[in-house]
């Protein structure tokens, strides 16, 4: 092939990046809730580790052939995956490109990939996964939820920023097809766990390039063993070769020994660097019908070693210590979170959840709000229902339709009116109507249901009474409560999610006098 | 200049309008027409042609509107759902109302809410977004406090001051459509309680005296207009409504300039003594406006 061709190849898989950066980036910064769902499920269903998830959790059409997808061409051509379709890889790849701009003698240098680590990782991921946590799978290291996390808490507030200031703006001449969004930044805790692993990972593309991807990233290791036994691998072609060795120095995975002339493709993220770098047109696909010649090698080098003592250590410490003080209280009590009509409850939300923040996106009322620590360790920066922000609307089925590893199982609109994800409690002491005697009715006008409903009280009052039968923990008589500080009706949590009684439609009565006839006046 | 500031000079209008309403006048209405009666009520047709109907019995929209009048019309679209559950004001009145704006030389219709449920679904599935757009109007959002301003109630009890949306404060003409409900709370919600939808912090009403409040909110801006749709009439679950089995089919309408007046008329449609919902009773001792129905000029028509 000519060299035209490879080089054209790059810039295939360049575009292709972008286009999906793009898109996956507009998902997450979607406030305005323009992506249709069946392109957001279609997106999303490329997404490895969440489709994977989902298909073991929930099925899905769309998810199974996006998976399938995924595995087939990795099968075939490696993990080219790493460089179009995951969002945190091509976001790596911008922050390499900013170090090669900081500093243009910047070279990379061929070392051999801690796969055992690496497989180590997966395998504890793994382990603790099906022990009932998606922590090491999902909400660590689980790429696009990472990913979906920084665009949350860091992009997403700078664009509704900016959006505010513009429609504040044209208000002022009576335009208002720009609206105001309303922004709820994520907590210290969270933000500061973010820019945290932010840094970590930008740190390390920058000085190692796509190491976090050959290390700790879950769908990266699965890739990583798919490719062992892909169809067409990248190689050197021993007798074309002129030993310039620029290959290894443009390789982000540097998985290039220029030396020895080995590519460890395993660890190759399918830049496709290599092939507009040399010269020869030395490096090209081969079929390989033959497992991969490289050993697991338990091999470090010393700046790597530094590295991992000096940043990984720490991280995990602090990640690790206030979790395992906070988790183990976090579960007991009256404040235990509501996890969203469609996660079962607490344990299936919190074991297959990746914490990507999609449906803090997507969800139109705001009441789906990240968490630090609440559902301690294993279910970190996973969201929870916030009736202090908004309460759940009746007829919306949102979350399910956009959650990409089934957390939140999809649920049409009837069966989800019928869910109970928790009950209201009343306090009569601090109603509005007691303690003041006047009348109110915030929760009960605002309750879709009745379960919140008035019965009559001193001096004509009406006060608000509860049949939890009928509840379904939307939360909007809690939300709807005037009483400051504390309001007087909440809603706890169910653990394990429950069906609520069907409201039963009475048939109204006809005023009297019958309005058939005369005005009554 | 920061954004209430601008909005005080650019309305200054507005403001001087604002100190004329003080002295008990109707905003946006003229004060020297008098029309033929107090309140006009409707029954037998559709809400559009109740309405070509009613306002004709009161001389035309142009008895309201001015050429070159910014109006809003402010219908209630409190909640998300569909025209059929009769939780928000019917579509089709809603529209109608626009048109004869619109034909009585207004610049600008305006309509807006500060919905309870998620403000674009309440728009979207109300049927009122569309119905509005397609009449010529601007649908305004909401949803913001930004969008809000504070206003003094000079005469109110419980409520002093109050933050008004900007699209209100800055309208001629002011048009009160609301829909006749049951509700938990108050019993009833009918033109009153709808000026709710106007304000930002509704938890001050509800956590101080609710009925107090919306009495108190009607002495600050008597709507030029106020149509109360009683097409289909939410009798029980109400405000929100459980299914179409709460309602009853009265196929009526009510419109009057006495925001008082209506809520009588409309008590008595419903069934229910007028002096046993509290906020009417506290606002006819107030002489917000007149209790007394039985002594006003009344126009009945049947269709």
């Amino acid at each position: 092939m000519t060299r035209q061709f490879w080089k054209k190849i790059k810039q295939v898989r360049v575009v292709t990046s972008l286009v999906f950066f793009g898109a996956f980036t507009l998902l997450f910064l979607d406030a305005w809730h323009l992506v249709p769902r069946s392109i957001t499920t279609a997106l999303t269903s490329l997404q490895l580790v969440p489709s994977l998830l989902k298909v073991a959790m929930v099925g899905g059409a769309v998810t199974a052939i996006g998976l399938m997808f995924v595995i087939i061409t990795t099968l075939i051509l490696g993990r080219i995956y790493c460089s179009t379709i995951c969002p945190l890889g091509i976001l790596q790849d911008f922050m390499i490109r900013f170090a090669r701009k900081l500093n243009r003698r910047k070279r990379f240098k061929y070392s051999k990939a801690p796969q055992w680590l690496h497989y180590s990782v997966l395998a504890l991921s793994v382990l603790l996964l099906l022990l009932g946590s998606s922590m090491l799978i999902g909400d660590l290291l689980e790429p696009f939820s990472n990913f979906g996390r920084i665009v949350n808490a860091f992009a997403l507030p700078a664009v509704v920023l900016s959006n505010n200031t513009a429609s504040d703006l044209l208000a002022r001449f009576g335009l208002y097809f720009l609206y105001t969004v309303p922004l709820h930044p994520e907590g210290v805790g969270a933000l500061s766990l973010g820019l945290l692993f932010f840094a970590t990972i930008g740190y390390m593309s920058m000085s190692e390039g796509r190491l976090f991807c050959n290390t700790f990233c879950p769908a990266g290791a699965i890739l990583s063993l798919l490719s062992r036994v892909s169809l067409f691998k990248l190689a050197i072609n021993k007798d074309s070769c002129n030993d310039c060795g620029a290959c290894d120095k443009v390789c982000k995975a540097q998985c290039i020994d220029s030396r020895s002339k080995e590519i460890d493709f395993s660890a190759c993220v399918g830049c496709f660097n290599c092939l507009r770098s040399c010269p020869e047109d030395a490096i090209q696909y081969e079929r390989r019908g033959l497992p991969d010649k490289h050993p697991l090698r338990v091999e470090f080098n010393q700046g790597r070693r530094d590295f991992f003592r000096n940043v990984t250590v720490p991280t995990a410490t602090l990640l690790l210590a206030p979790g395992l003080v906070q988790g183990g209280s976090a579960l007991t009590g009256e404040t235990k979170p509501i996890t969203p009509p469609g996660s079962i409850g607490i344990r299936h939300f919190t074991s297959v959840c990746t914490a990507c923040h999609l449906c803090v996106t997507a969800c139109p009322t705001g009441v789906l709000q990240p968490t630090f620590m609440q559902y301690g360790l294993s279910g970190m920066f996973q969201p929870k229902m916030d009736y202090s922000v908004n309460y759940c609307n009746y007829d919306c089925v949102i979350c399910g339709e956009v959650c990409p590893t089934g957390a939140i199982v999809p649920l049409d609109v009837p069966a989800k009116k019928l869910v109970q994800i928790g009950k209201s409690t009343f306090n009569k002491d601090d109603c509005v109507v007691v303690s003041k005697k006047k009348d109110c009715a915030a929760c009960s006008e605002h309750c879709p249901t009745k379960a919140v409903h008035t019965v009559p009280y001193e001096n004509g009052l009406f006060l608000p009474e509860i049949d939890n039968e009928l509840c379904i923990g939307c939360g909007a008589c809690e939300h709807a409560c005037p009483v400051t500080p504390k309001k007087a009706i909440t809603v706890v949590s169910n653990q394990v999610h429950l069906k609520a009684k069907k409201p039963k439609p009475e048939k109204a009565k006809a005023p009297v006098p019958d309005t058939t006839g005369d005005f009554p006046f | 200049m920061d954004r209430r500031a601008f909005v005080k000079q650019t309305l200054g209008a507005s403001i001087a309008f604002g100190a004329y309403m003080k002295a008990g006048k109707v905003f946006g209405a003229f004060s020297d027409t008098v029309l033929p009666y107090d309140l006009v009520a409707v029954k037998g047709g559709e809400p559009g042609a109740m309405f070509d109907q009613g306002i004709n019995a009161l001389g035309g929209m142009k008895a309201f509107v001015k050429k070159g009048d910014k109006v809003v019309v402010k219908p209630n679209i409190g909640w998300d759902v569909s025209p059929d559950r009769a939780g928000n004001t019917n579509p089709q009145l809603v529209a109608r109302i626009i048109e004869h704006c619109f034909n009585a030389g207004a610049k600008q219709v305006s309509v807006v809410d500060h919905t309870c449920d998620q403000w674009q679904r309440c728009y979207s599935n109300s049927g009122i977004q569309k119905a509005a757009s397609e009449a010529g109007a601007k649908v305004v959002p909401g949803a913001s406090a930004s969008y809000y301003h504070d206003v003094k109630v000079p005469h109110g009890k419980s409520l002093t001051s109050t933050q008004e949306h900007e699209v209100i404060l800055d309208a001629d003409v002011f048009i009160n459509v609301p829909i006749l409900k049951n509700h938990s709370g108050p019993r009833l919600t009918m033109a009153m309680k709808n000026l709710m939808g106007n304000v930002w912090d509704r938890g001050y009403w509800h956590r101080t005296d609710l009925d107090q409040c919306i009495a108190d909110f009607a002495t600050y801006r008597k709507p030029a207009l106020n149509v109360l749709d009683a097409y289909y009439v939410m009798k029980q679950n109400g405000p929100r409504g459980i299914s179409v089995g709460d309602l009853v089919e009265m196929k009526s309408q009510v419109i009057s300039t006495d925001i008082v007046a209506i809520d009588v008329a409309g008590a008595k449609l419903f069934g229910m003594d007028p002096s046993s919902v509290r906020y009417l009773k506290t606002a006819a001792e107030m002489k917000i406006g007149r209790a007394d129905i039985e002594n006003l000029r009344i126009k009945r028509i049947s269709l």
